[in-house]
């Protein structure tokens, strides 16, 4: 925001009337057009319609304490929330020790884990690649090898891609399902883990937890494997949740 | 607002919350609470967690409406998508460093923890300049803060204000005026 942009009230009267459009058509296109012509006037504009959000969103937020003295509240059972505190420090660590020794005692007494990976794994079948102008060409170049079986070629070639756009969430995922149809678990996990953190609409979300449970589960860290089967919605997933269950 | 929320169709919803109808804001925020303070307390969260994230969850749908970045596809599309960033949020704080080494889980932890993934979040300039506006508006004073409110929140007209407040509508207006300069020059302190 610039210091020398001085609104008169006319103008914030104005642009108020843009933002919630109670404008004429002709005083919309007038407007339009200095909008367009003026950047110093753009911004000022954006600079008030910001603050007008502002003002909104802390009202909003300043109101949601009042609104959720209207939910009636969850009665959590005092003395089991007591216990879980108490519980926290030392007995969780001791149980949580115990799970692990017996854990890993059965986890190498038998291949269990490793059955059910071998049974459920199958690499993802990849995307469509159509011949076309398109300017992701690098990406589906490399997918065709990767459709083919060379990971290796693939994952070189995406990684080339993932460098420059390291959050990438579908690069990330393609990468971690490389890894993983490659049998490099230690490698597939670190990608697939930065391809669920994506932002909200990430196409793949459910396949990502499911490789990535796989991956874990291959690496014989069954918890962390349960936790993100959990959290996929596919159906092969539900179906080794079943599995693990005792 | 004969309508009970439960027979708006989506985009009547969508409509309600952009003109931030008050009673409709709050039936959306309260019928919608309970599934994510479910989710969060089975995955080691507390109540106090549950409340924060949803309140944050509730304020990014809210504004992601008002930019028009929201188009409902659904019957329940609004109800799943702030269960969604609920859940997104409460997965990011589980994953973050500082939840998954601290021992006890506080208050203070999760307000370390917020600070960590606003960053990562908010990178881009638009949504920090709309922090700091909301910031700065938090701390105006009590008079000017009441007046904006009412106009720029609940919409309400200068005549209807100048009755509530017992003032002329030119005086309303002036004020209003006023009030919007201060605001604006706290952000450009704070901006520079």
């Amino acid at each position: 925001m610039k210091d020398n942009s001085e609104i008169s009230q006319e103008l914030l009267e104005i642009i108020e009337r843009y933002i919630n459009g109670s404008m004429t058509i002709q005083e919309l296109k007038d407007f339009n057009q200095l909008l367009e012509l003026d950047k110093e006037f753009k911004t000022k504009v954006k600079d008030v319609e910001t603050m007008l959000k502002g003002i909104e969103a802390q009202t909003l937020k300043e109101q949601l304490d009042e609104f959720h003295e209207a939910i009636p509240q969850t009665i959590i059972k005092k003395p089991i929330r007591g216990k879980v505190r108490f519980l926290n420090f030392s007995k969780i660590a001791v149980a949580a020790a115990l799970v692990l020794a017996i854990g890993g005692i059965w986890f190498f007494s038998s291949p269990k884990n490793e059955k059910l990976y071998t049974n459920y794994f199958k690499p993802d079948p990849g995307l469509p690649t159509t011949m076309g102008s398109t300017n992701n060409f690098a990406f589906y170049d490399a997918m065709v090898n990767y459709k083919h079986g060379d990971y290796n070629i693939a994952i070189d070639k995406w990684k080339v891609l993932q460098e420059k756009k390291p959050e990438n969430d579908t690069l990330n995922y393609f990468l971690g399902v490389a890894h993983l149809a490659n049998k490099n678990i230690n490698d597939a996990i670190p990608f697939l883990e930065r391809s669920i953190e994506a932002e909200d609409g990430f196409i793949f979300l459910d396949e990502a937890y499911l490789y990535l449970g796989l991956a874990y589960l291959k690496e014989g860290n069954v918890e962390l494997a349960k936790k993100h089967l959990d959290l996929s919605e596919t159906d092969t997933a539900k179906a080794i949740i079943a599995k693990l269950k005792p | 607002m004969g309508k009970s929320i439960n027979l708006l169709s989506q985009s009547e919803l969508v409509c309600a919350i952009k003109s931030n109808e008050s009673d409709i804001l709050k039936h959306f925020y309260t019928t919608n609470y309970k599934k994510v303070e479910f989710l969060i307390l089975k995955n080691s969260g507390s109540i106090e967690h549950a409340k924060d994230i949803y309140q944050e969850a509730f304020i990014s749908v809210w504004t992601q409406i008002k930019n028009d970045k929201f188009i409902p596809k659904n019957d329940t599309a609004l109800q799943g998508y702030l269960y969604q960033i609920a859940k997104n949020k409460w997965m990011d704080v589980l994953r973050s460093k500082s939840f998954r080494n601290s021992k006890s889980l506080d208050y203070e932890t999760l307000t370390f923890i917020k600070d960590e993934t606003n960053n990562d979040e908010d990178t881009d300039l638009k949504s920090n300049k709309l922090k700091l506006a909301m910031e700065t508006f938090k701390n105006l004073g009590q008079p000017c803060k009441q007046l904006l409110s009412i106009f720029y929140f609940e919409k309400k007209s200068l005549k209807e204000i100048a009755s509530e407040l017992k003032i002329e509508e030119n005086t309303a207006r002036n004020k209003k005026y006023r009030c919007m300069e201060k605001l604006r020059a706290m952000v450009l302190v704070h901006n520079n």
